[in-house]
């Protein structure tokens, strides 16, 4: 019943949604305030009934009723408790769900802590997350429903993809859908103002928390996938350029620009149109993305079911919320009031570039995602771009932004001085160059073209300290004053030097990694020693082991250094018995920053075992450095100037609480 | 009924929480600009901030002033312009009653196209603790039970054929091999596993097929169907003479009129041997493989017929004498419902339910042979 209960509000949250999606766009364009109420109490309405759903899925899901078509699928009475909560979300119907339940639960967001807007912007907002809501509500319900049911029910699933029985499962959908989906909002503000025609600072102040924390999201959700690839697929490599990739990189890229230029925005009232045009085009490839990654269209472990009507009707929704975005933007745009003027070298100068850069390098990574898709269609014809057409160009493209990250901060607005920043940060750049050198002179190896990589890495760190000292003015007053002097600045300062310091981290690590690694492919027989990274790695030999649903054969691997033993790890090979897949697990032996990655290859004959190993310095700063832009987004979003202008209300934590909706 | 009544409220209450606004009352006011307001003056606040620590020049700052400063006039004079205008309560009822109408007639619409109202809940664990008679489900019980007991050799046992017979060749091998390991080879079981792993090798008598019929024939030589893929696999193998010997042997060994002759003398005359003229009914052999297999399965059943029909009875007075012995009494209800005799088996498992009231493999197999279970205490 329960599951029934649970298809039932799914319905209901359709009726509702769609009843939101209308009556609070005629109250805002009559100024009726009960009709914009509505909005309010419809979208939590909405996410409750979503909410409701989903938890009878997972429910269904934990007490394995196979009754459930989609249970039956996917799941497995003998997985561990955790994957039946995350395998919920490990297939098609059930990430669909994912992606409702939090699209829904940030327009549920918008309308509790939305009450600093104004009750129109804000009615619309809400109606257009509504329109989203009812596609996507249409979607799941017509082509891919999780709660069909079969008579009889079998007796055992069919398991879980064993790629995705992982505890990656669990964190990185929902924090790349917290990303994906969190950019909605922006574009469901840039698409409220333009039917209002009005647009101004004020707005870009309202867009900015969410856009913020969107980013955030969706920078720890990229990362997590990253290392989740890494360390399940076993070919030692964190970034493949796949096109699913690609996906979840293009909003990230669009998202970067979007909060950038919302900035000027904010400060100049610059930039409108643009900005406007950034908010509809990252959500736009936020969808794009949902649309490759579901419709089938690409092959690979995310494309869980390959269904043609679901491509089609994806598209659909692709080409009517794009497309009315475009033409909305298009009727409308030439009214918007233009905003300030600024110098091309002063801080919007430099947001101008920097925009200008990550749009190019959207279009860069879109060309060598869609290209293949398309000259396929057209020609039949399959190619693969792969990582050399993205070193070449998108690499090419963010070595100058990486260079001009430290100057922006440093900028003064509508005029800037270069030549004083120039003089300001020469200090650290020089610093940074030694500490390039110093770096490499350390390893001692690989091209000549590192020592900029590792110093543009150490570069991005030090301009966003020195932001910090100048801002303190530290050489000036002392430590003592230089502190309190900081303390007293907003916090969203504190936000750009950490992101911008943990941008100067991953690049760090990226050049660290790929310039000093090593990979070592060797046949192993028991008691056989491989040097890799300055370590010596033994095999000890091959065991068999069982687990809750699978059997493995485990290698024991035994690391020394100098002589004397300082880790020891097991690498294993794995058959997940219900859908006699096998998988690979990696041993991952973590020293500071680097690790050891041991992978087991096939067998040979007379008893050895091909092994594959990796030495990967400073890996861990690639993912550490997203840590950091995480970390850097949320102090950002803890500024207490994104709640001002809710008037007759103290300032109140921003605390996404799910409680606090109903 | 339960359902709908639930259903119905939910929808109540929804319409409840949407109707409300209107119910209370609104008014047609023009734009609140309150919050504008504040965001312009926080942000005069700032700018001083920003001159103060030179990220502004201070002429740069007095413009910027300025142009806030003509937002911030803009929004404060809207703001004061506001009326508000009194709203009639009047024209929500087509609202209203809008609302309250779409509910309910989407929601209905939609869940009596998709859903499965008359369909309860059913979670695996409430299943297993009543399987009743669905076989699938005294499977995946029993196999719980081996996951727990993978020493259980009699479970394996019983699970091999079950495993066979659905096809799921890789479990049954697995299962053979276990009940091999555990309770110690026999004819049975080994020709079993033979069969398994020609039927995974698409009738293919591979090297370890031949190997487990060799030793199922070592343990009971007069075993025809052990011998046939012996000799199968030595005609794979090119070994014509070796075979048609081993065929011919068969022949001679069987009873006149045995179901499984017409293969042997089609295999015998395929070796380039001569077929005893009385049972020459032979027919020319099309597609080897294929017809082999289809043959074999008809061949199985009547083999078991001729081999159980002898132990069967020695089994029974065994069990007579010794009742407690789950694999025997297991065995006896198989064997009785091969030979097709309803009435014999029913009593042989009603026999073993007194002795082991909670067997799962015996209300299991007698679920799979088509027995009813009476009185069981599951």
């Amino acid at each position: 019943m329960m599951i029934e209960i649970g298809h039932y509000a799914l319905v209901l949250a359709l009726a509702t949604a769609l009843i939101v999606s209308v009556l609070p766009a005629i109250g805002a364009r009559r100024g009726d305030t009960a009709m914009m109420a509505l909005g309010t109490t419809g979208t939590l309405t909405v996410f409750t009934l979503v909410a409701l759903s989903f938890t009878a899925l997972t429910w269904a899901y934990v007490v394995s009723d196979f009754s459930v078509k989609n249970v039956w699928e996917n799941s497995h009475s003998l997985m561990p408790l955790i994957y039946k909560y995350s395998g919920v979300w490990g297939n098609h119907e059930g990430s669909m769900m994912l992606w409702l339940l939090i699209l829904t639960f940030f327009s549920a967001l918008v309308a509790v802590f939305g009450r600093n807007l104004p009750e129109t912007l804000k009615a619309n907002v809400l109606a257009v997350q509504a329109w989203i809501a009812c596609a996507f509500l249409l979607f799941i319900l017509l082509t891919s429903n999780p709660f069909l049911r079969l008579d009889p029910a079998p007796a055992e699933g069919q398991d879980l993809n064993p790629v995705l029985q992982d505890f990656g499962l669990a964190v990185h959908p929902p924090l790349l859908y917290l990303g994906y989906v969190g950019f909605s909002v922006c574009f469901s503000f840039a698409v409220a103002a333009l039917m209002e025609g009005r647009i101004d600072a004020a707005w870009a102040r309202w867009v900015r928390p969410w856009t913020l924390a969107a980013w955030t999201f969706l920078t720890a959700g990229i990362a997590m996938g990253s290392y989740w690839a890494y360390y399940e697929l076993g070919w030692g490599g964190w970034w493949f350029w796949d096109p699913v990739e690609n996906a979840s990189f293009m909003p990230w890229l669009a998202g970067t620009a979007l909060l950038h230029s919302a900035l000027v925005m904010e400060k100049r009232e610059a930039l409108k149109i643009w900005t406007v045009l950034l908010a509809i085009m990252t959500f736009s490839l936020s969808l794009l993305g949902t649309f490759l990654v579901r419709s089938g269209v690409l092959t690979s472990v995310h494309a869980f079911a390959t269904d043609p009507t679901r491509g089609i009707f994806i598209l659909c929704i692709l080409a009517i919320f794009i497309g009315g975005a475009f033409t909305l933007f298009a009727w409308r745009a030439p009214m918007l009031k233009a905003g300030g003027l600024f110098a091309p070298i002063s801080r919007e100068g430099a947001l101008v570039l920097n925009n200008l850069i990550l749009t190019v390098a959207t279009a860069t990574v879109l060309t060598g995602t869609l290209y293949p898709l398309v000259l396929e269609t057209l020609t039949g014809e399959k190619i693969s771009v792969g990582a050399p057409f993205f070193n070449m160009t998108f690499g090419l493209l963010m070595l100058p932004l990486l260079v001009v990250v430290p100057f922006g901060p440093m900028l003064a607005w509508k005029r800037g001085d270069l030549l004083g920043a120039l003089q300001r940060l020469w200090i650290f750049a020089a610093l940074a160059l030694f500490a390039g050198l110093a770096f490499y002179y350390v390893h001692n190896g690989g091209p000549v073209m590192a020592i900029f990589g590792l110093a543009l890495g150490f570069w991005g760190m030090f301009g966003a300290l020195a932001d910090l000292w100048y801002r303190g003015n530290f050489s000036k007053v002392g430590l003592s004053v230089g502190l309190r002097r900081l303390a007293g600045l907003p916090r969203s300062v504190f936000g750009t030097a950490i992101a911008h310091f943990g941008l100067g981290v991953t690049v760090l690590g990226i050049f660290a990694a790929t310039t000093f690694g090593t990979e070592t492919v060797v046949e192993m027989k028991p008691g056989a020693s491989v040097d890799a990274g300055g370590y010596s790695l033994t095999f000890d030999g091959m065991r068999d082991a069982v687990g809750p649903n699978f059997t493995e054969q485990r290698g024991h691997f035994t690391v020394s250094r100098g002589g004397v033993q300082v880790a020891d790890t097991w690498s294993s090979k794995r058959l997940y018995t219900a859908r006699r897949m096998p998988t690979t697990e990696a041993g991952i032996l973590t020293f500071g920053l680097s690790q050891l990655y041991v992978s087991l290859g096939d067998p040979m004959e007379g008893g050895g075992i091909v092994v594959r190993i990796w030495w990967k310095p400073f890996i861990l700063c690639i993912w550490g450095g997203a840590l950091i832009m995480m970390f850097g987004g949320f102090i950002s979003l803890s500024d207490r100037r994104l709640r001002v202008g809710a008037p007759s209300r103290k300032a109140k934590p921003v605390k996404p609480a799910l409680e606090a909706a109903e | 009924m339960v359902l709908w009544i639930i259903l119905a409220l939910l929808t109540a209450a929804v319409a409840a929480v949407l109707i409300m606004p209107f119910a209370r009352g609104g008014k047609v006011v023009a734009a609140d600009r309150t919050g504008e307001v504040e965001v312009y003056r926080d942000q005069l606040t700032e700018l001083e901030r920003d001159r103060a620590q030179g990220l502004i020049e201070p002429q740069e700052a007095e413009y910027a002033r300025a142009e806030i400063g003509r937002r911030l006039l803009a929004a404060a004079g809207a703001n004061a312009d506001r009326q508000e205008g009194a709203a009639k309560t009047g024209k929500y009822a087509l609202v209203t009653s809008m609302v309250t109408l779409v509910l309910p007639v989407v929601g209905l619409c939609l869940y009596l196209t998709l859903g499965s109202p008359g369909l309860p809940d059913q979670p695996l664990e409430a299943r297993l603790a009543n399987p009743g008679n669905n076989v699938a489900l005294l499977v995946a019980k029993a196999e719980r039970h081996l996951a727990q007991n993978p020493n259980d050799g009699a479970g394996w046992d019983l699970l091999a054929p079950i495993y066979f017979r659905s096809m799921r060749l890789g479990d049954a091998e697995m299962a053979y091999r276990n009940a091999i390991r555990l309770l110690g080879p026999s004819a049975t079981r080994l020709a079993g596993l033979g069969e398994t792993l020609v039927a995974s090798n698409d009738g293919i008598v591979t090297e370890d097929a031949r190997s487990a019929f060799e030793e199922a024939v070592r343990l009971e030589p007069d075993n025809p169907r052990s011998r046939f893929y012996v000799g199968l696999g030595l005609e794979q193998a090119g070994r014509a003479a070796e075979a048609r010997s081993v065929f011919e042997a068969i022949a001679k060994d069987s009873p006149a009129g045995a179901p499984w002759l017409e293969l042997v003398n089609q295999h015998i005359a395929k070796n380039g041997g001569t077929v005893a003229p009385d049972q020459s009914t032979a027919q020319a052999p099309g597609n080897p493989t294929q017809e082999d297999m289809a043959a074999a399965g008809t061949m199985s059943q009547g083999d078991r017929q001729a081999m159980i029909r002898g132990m069967v009875d020695s089994l029974a007075a065994r069990l007579k004498e010794d009742p407690n012995n789950l694999e025997g009494w297991l065995r006896l209800v198989r064997s009785y419902s091969v030979l097709g005799d309803k009435e014999k088996a029913q009593e042989a498992l009603k026999s073993g339910l007194k002795q082991f009231p909670s067997s799962g493999e015996l209300v299991a197999l007698a679920n799979e042979m088509g027995l009813a279970v009476e009185g069981t205490t599951q």
